[in-house]
């Protein structure tokens, strides 16, 4: 555990030392400010319609919901750009010898590294939801659903990080990294597209979709099967990461 | 009589890439305060013999034992037992040289106590007190490499394995990493490897030649000198069998009219030749080591083809 830690600790810390994660982070906000402001400035201009309407949608409904619905959608190319440097970047300046060679096991440079992405992705969600959040102080809003999209943000930031991990211990090209992990990201969302066009909703495709399993998260239901989808997809993908790692001991 | 096992052996070690046997089935040992060369040209194995000796590449087939041990079968070992550089030091540009070493000191495994102090004696031992703010990506070549070695002997470890650690060196940086390995033979044992003559006679005790993926050749350094050719320059005109009426003589061969490569016989010293030389009234001008047992060896070894390796 103290190895994980330190990796992660490490991989963290070298991110906020470059101007990479930084520039991440201002850009994912002003994008996600602009449209909340524009959602927030919609909302205040039909409000005394909604006044009048009874079982009106809130705040909640128009304004955080979609903002992080939005969120989810930039997701899938945050998550590919900040896991692009964790191995395939190590592999490339050559610095991967250094944890191989320390004796701390595949599997814990692969979770360490996993967690020092996922520290920056979370904190994308995490600032992104501060801005809903902050209407509290004005109206009131709907916190359980908001706790659930959060969480559900979290575990879908989870599998995408982990998906990410994986393509970045499979080739030592940091683009391709990226590249790879946007592909399967945005394959595994879209998967189930033909099939629910058709009105197939319910088949082992529309399971195996990421955007099945964050909606319910997003509509304020927190179910045990969608949880365990998000972690084991994050478990396969990281175990395919240390896989790769194994294989390049062995194989080389 | 209970002797420890060696700090590393490596027994019948090879490793085949893409089908093609790089290593074949190496035989060595080490022991603490032993330095020994891996000697080759390009290509010979060292790199990958060095990567499966420090747990990055594993042996197709033979084994790596540490202390005894398996490596491949207990690779937490490599955590405290091994310090790893390769030939390009691995180091994070963002972090400054002290933030780099504290981090390879936890990631060895020290204890939070014993990493400010490991950290303070890699960083005296390495010389690299007045470095140790900077940004590791702003280093010249020469201190990248003594921050690489710093982190490969931060946690004492009973083995240290250099990756050809001279390599892009000034001569002056060069010399001072020399001295620096031999201090660290007193108490690790240290294996590297290089295609330098120099860097092995300047800082081994042991020399393994390694030549298209076999070992060829282990020399212990002493004994090679020992047995070395002496050059003589001498100013009357002899002949050949001048010299070899000479009892101490096993072989000598002219260089030109005045010069000299003589062999003696086993165990005779040099000062036996000069004054035999002295007693036939050559006037004796000059006698040294020729100095290249070593390179002749290497010379020869490397020199041979696929066929001529392989037989």
């Amino acid at each position: 555990m103290n190895a994980i830690r330190l990796i992660a600790g490490n991989d963290l810390k070298r991110r906020f030392a470059q101007p990479f994660a930084w520039i991440l982070l201002a850009l994912t906000c002003a994008l996600l400010a602009w449209q909340f402001l524009v959602a927030l400035d919609a909302y205040l201009r039909i409000l005394p319609k909604l006044d009048a309407v009874p079982n009106a949608q809130g705040a909640t409904d128009l304004i955080a919901i979609p903002l992080l619905r939005s969120l989810s959608g930039l997701l899938m190319l945050i998550a590919p750009l900040a896991t692009m440097q964790s191995l395939a970047g190590e592999r490339r300046a050559h610095t991967l010898p250094l944890l191989l060679s320390a004796g701390v096991g595949n599997l814990r440079i692969v979770v360490g590294k996993f967690l020092g992405a996922f520290g920056l992705v979370a904190l994308v969600v995490i600032l992104a939801v501060l801005m809903p959040l902050s209407l509290e102080f004005g109206s009131s809003l709907d916190l359980g659903r908001l706790a659930a999209a959060t969480l559900g943000l979290l575990l879908y930031a989870a599998s995408l990080t982990a998906i990410g991990i994986a393509c970045s211990a499979w080739t030592a090209s940091p683009a391709l990294a990226a590249a790879a992990a946007l592909i399967l990201g945005s394959l595994l969302a879209m998967l189930d597209m033909g099939a629910r066009f058709q009105g197939v909703d319910n088949a082992l495709i529309n399971w195996l979709s990421l955007s099945t399993h964050l909606e319910p998260f997003l509509f304020g239901l927190v179910a045990s099967v969608d949880i365990v989808y998000f972690l084991l997809l994050t478990t396969l993908a990281l175990l395919l990461a240390s896989r790769r790692l194994d294989t390049l001991r062995t194989r080389g | 009589m209970n002797e420890s096992p060696p700090v590393l052996s490596l027994d019948r070690v090879s490793r085949r890439l893409s089908g093609r046997a790089i290593v074949e089935e190496i035989d060595l040992s080490l022991d603490r305060g032993e330095v020994l060369g891996l000697l080759g040209v390009n290509g010979a194995g060292k790199s990958t013999t060095l990567r499966m000796v420090s747990g990055l590449l594993a042996p197709t087939s033979g084994s790596v034992r540490l202390g005894g041990r398996d490596l491949y079968g207990h690779p937490e070992i490599a955590q405290t037992e091994i310090g790893y550089l390769a030939e390009d030091p691995p180091l994070y540009g963002e972090l400054s040289v002290e933030e780099y070493l504290r981090f390879c000191a936890r990631l060895h495994g020290l204890s939070r106590t014993a990493i400010g102090p490991a950290v303070e004696r890699a960083i005296e031992r390495c010389e690299l007190g007045e470095m140790r703010r900077r940004l590791t990506s702003l280093l010249s070549k020469g201190f990248r490499q003594r921050v690489g070695l710093a982190q490969a002997i931060i946690h004492e470890p009973a083995l240290i394995v250099l990756d050809e650690p001279a390599s892009g060196l000034d001569p002056i940086q060069a010399l001072r990493l020399r001295e620096l390995i031999r201090t660290l033979a007193d108490a690790h044992a240290v294996i590297l490897s290089t295609h330098v003559l120099s860097d092995v006679l300047a800082c081994c005790d042991r020399v393994a030649i390694l030549h298209r993926g076999r070992l060829r050749h282990t020399a212990i350094l002493s004994e090679l000198d020992a047995g070395a050719a002496l050059r003589v320059r001498v100013e009357r005109p002899v002949g050949s069998q001048d010299w070899t009426a000479i009892a101490a003589i096993a072989e000598a061969r002219a260089l030109d009219a005045q010069h000299w490569r003589i062999v003696l016989k086993e165990g005779v010293p040099a000062g036996e030749l000069a004054r035999a030389i002295n007693e036939r009234g050559f006037g004796l001008l000059e006698l040294r080591t020729d100095g290249n047992a070593l390179e002749d060896i290497f010379v020869r070894i490397a020199g041979e083809t696929g066929a001529e390796a392989a037989a």
